[in-house]
């Protein structure tokens, strides 16, 4: 470097000029910069080799030693991955829901894979070409039931998204399948707006929203959602999809229904993980459970009496207007016998039975077994 | 018992058959299948300026009038969050979804000196750490954002899922070699500026997806430079893909803003001066010296032993970050800031020659 000459030094009868701070460049930084290595060897726990197996490296699979371990609080509220040296003194992000009984089931993991597993994209994996035109009364039904199913697929996305980012980061198993469930959310959303628009229809008429209010007005926690969102809707949900595939007017539909089922059963396994777990693990969550789902059911029976979703249903089931009010309402009742069957299963299984004789009407009308269709 | 429990048939209604959105759609599928663009047709595809739907309904469904109001939607407004190549970047991450589990290649890892598998590690803490606030944020907007806006919120759902396996890749290679976690860096916690605490959402995507998203682009861009093994570039590839899409999104907003509501390009300049102190800051791991930039420059050098190597290239890495962070802005529509004396990122870029 070229010397330069001194700097000529200030008269004593003159301020002194202020110190300017030498500019830092990157040369200087390359020339000056002294690496400290102090990150280095910070590690809760060293030596680990998961390896993957038949289906790959799976979320689960790096639940190991120290990795898998998932305490009942979570009280770290930075995104502070499990198992890593956490960083002291950084400022909250602000989690909720930090008790692991508020969000855990030890499926999630696994059900997240799967997700990614069976993934469908509605813009090219559904044969849309399958669709040919319909009678106009069958078209009408069929935009009708696919705009609630719209709005099923909405509140899924608004509830799941509304409670996801207050989840602690050491329960990340959660938080991914979630992302998953919202994802499939989203995917269901598109693909029934696409097939009311794609066959000379169109959107029909909103549902009438009790049970969206009853998941939305959840505020007390995720687990109080997943009461009303995954077992009592996302039952529905699933039964819907169950008999409209079996009443499919085309491939398109039917695979549809098919996979909107299949993502759906994945929402319906975690809850009902979940609140096995919850119940075992916190107190009153049994009894909370109980109160909701007796409450929730007046809301559930408050959108059954009105008649536009029924009537639609019936409408294809009965493949037609003529025969809707007969064949239709037969298959409408089967299906209403078959969900009030798999409802109460359910709830028997969580340990909350529910008595047949004292569901509110319509459902209790349901309750009886016989003559569902297998 | 009611005449449809007990199987008697009974008179049905029909009235809804009169209550429908606009009747006689037909969308066809293209050369993509049937794409959200394509049945954006007529009043269906008409994303009103101000909605007042606060029921939830679809866009273009018919109204009831007694529906409860249930949406409280914070996001009303089509220039808070709209950009015009929504469905593109929907329908692009449903084809290119990919599996951290099956689509790696992880066999072909294979144990690294000490120091490289240490560096490997700090830099997969980091990432892990640092992924899914873009899974969070993007989530918690989703919720607060009006359906009659759906497409924007389809690609947020997508991006929710595509920074799940970000976090989970990451995690799996910093358990896959003989290594494990290592230090947090606190890079995402609640600073006043921070994604996590934006109150306005494109003050949020301003500094997620175009600075920070923007800068981790450019990173998993230089996977061939980072990279011990197969398994290790595919992945960064993989994820380079993803971001792309997350940063188009926030370019495409920004520049849907900048034309539709201009009165708010001042407040954004203000946002994109915070950011650009961001991009050589310390939750930048090509920014200033950092327990990451230290891991980072013994990966690109191979070695401890060629950490200075390793620094050059941080500081190319950090160059390229720049010029791409300019280019996005003017693409944005907000270029001015590099002409008129604003911004110091020229300055930022001679710096790092
Ligand atoms: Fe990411
Ligand atoms: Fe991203």
């Amino acid at each position: 470097m070229a010397n330069k000459p001194a700097a000529k030094p200030s008269s004593p009868n003159q301020p002194a000029q202020k110190p300017v701070p030498p500019k830092s460049t990157a040369s200087d930084e390359k020339r000056t910069f002294e690496p400290k290595y102090n990150w280095m060897n910070k590690t809760r726990q060293w030596g680990v080799r998961v390896k993957p197996g038949k289906a790959g490296l799976r979320l689960g699979d790096l639940n190991v030693g120290i990795y898998g371990e998932t305490p009942t609080q979570w009280a770290d509220q930075s995104r502070n991955p499990r198992g890593a040296v956490p960083r002291r003194g950084m400022p909250p992000v602000g989690y909720s829901i930090r008790d692991k009984a508020g969000l855990w089931a030890d499926c999630a993991a696994d059900l997240y894979e799967e997700a990614i597993q069976r993934r469908w994209a509605p813009a090219t994996d559904v044969p849309w070409d399958t669709i040919e035109p319909l009678p106009d009364d069958v078209e009408h039904a069929v935009c009708q039931v696919c705009t609630e199913l719209v709005g099923y697929a909405n509140v899924d996305i608004e509830t799941i998204t509304g409670w996801q980012h207050q989840m602690s980061y050491g329960y990340h198993e959660v938080k991914q399948f979630l992302a998953t469930a919202s994802f499939d959310a989203a995917r269901h959303y598109e693909c029934f707006r696409k097939r009311a628009l794609a066959n000379g229809g169109g959107l029909g008429l909103e549902g009438p929203g009790m049970v969206n209010r009853m998941i939305l007005e959840s505020r007390g926690g995720w687990t109080e959602a997943v009461v009303y969102l995954l077992i009592m809707r996302g039952t529905f949900a699933m039964t819907l999809y169950k008999y409209l595939g079996r009443h499919a007017h085309n491939d398109a539909e039917r695979f549809i229904y098919g996979h909107a089922l299949a993502d759906k059963a994945r929402h319906v396994t975690y809850a009902l993980d979940h609140l096995k777990y919850a119940m075992a693990h916190a107190d009153d969550v049994l009894q909370v459970v109980r109160t909701l789902i007796a409450i929730g059911e007046g809301g559930l029976t408050r959108d059954l009496r009105d008649p536009v979703l029924a009537e639609a249903l019936a409408v294809v089931f009965g493949r037609g207007v003529a025969k809707a009010a007969g064949r239709g309402m037969a298959v409408y009742g089967d299906m209403m016998r078959d969900y009030v069957a798999t409802y109460l299963g359910y709830c028997q299984w969580l340990g909350v039975p529910r008595d047949p004789a004292r569901l509110p009407p319509p459902l209790n009308e349901y309750a009886n077994p016989t003559g569902a269709e297998a | 018992m009611s005449e449809a429990a007990n199987g008697a048939e009974r008179e049905l209604d029909l009235g809804w058959m009169d209550r429908t959105g606009p009747w006689e759609t037909r969308a066809e599928p293209g050369k993509y299948g049937l794409t959200i663009a394509d049945i954006s047709i007529g009043d269906y595809g008409d994303a009103p300026e101000v909605s007042d739907n606060l029921t939830g309904r679809a866009r273009g469904a018919a109204a009831r009038p007694a529906s409860y109001r249930i949406g409280a939607y914070a996001v009303r407004s089509k220039n808070e969050i709209w950009l015009d190549n929504a469905s593109f970047l929907y329908e692009e991450a449903l084809q290119r979804q990919w599996s951290s589990a099956t689509d790696v290649p992880w066999h072909t890892i294979e144990p690294l000196p000490d120091d490289v598998e240490q560096a490997e590690c700090q830099l997969a803490t980091f990432l892990t750490e640092v992924e899914f606030v873009a899974g969070d944020v993007p989530a918690r907007w989703v919720s607060l954002t009006t359906p009659d806006f759906y497409e924007p919120r389809q690609v947020l759902l997508a991006q929710v899922m595509d920074e799940s396996r970000h976090m989970d890749v990451f995690r799996k290679r910093a358990l896959a070699n003989g290594g494990g976690l290592m230090q947090a860096t606190g890079a995402t916690s609640g600073f006043v500026g921070s994604i996590d605490l934006s109150r306005d959402f494109t003050e949020m995507s301003s500094r997620l997806h175009v600075s920070g998203e923007g800068a981790v682009l450019t990173l998993f861009r230089m996977g061939e430079l980072m990279a011990q093994n197969e398994a290790e570039k595919v992945i960064y590839r993989l994820c380079a893909q993803d971001e792309a899409r997350h940063v188009a999104f926030g370019v495409m907003h920004l520049r849907y803003m900048s034309e539709t509501a201009p009165e708010r390009r001042e407040e954004i300049h203000c946002y994109l001066d915070e950011a650009e102190g961001g991009l050589i800051g310390a939750a930048n791991p090509v920014g200033q010296l950092t327990p990451t930039s230290e891991s980072m420059a013994i990966i690109l050098g191979g070695g401890k032993e060629n950490f200075d190597d390793g620094m050059n290239k941080i500081i190319a890495i950090r160059r390229r970050q720049l010029q791409e962070y300019r280019k996005r802005v003017i693409s944005a529509g907000f270029g001015e800031r590099f002409e008129n004396g604003r911004s110091r990122v020229a300055q930022m870029i001679e710096e790092a020659a």
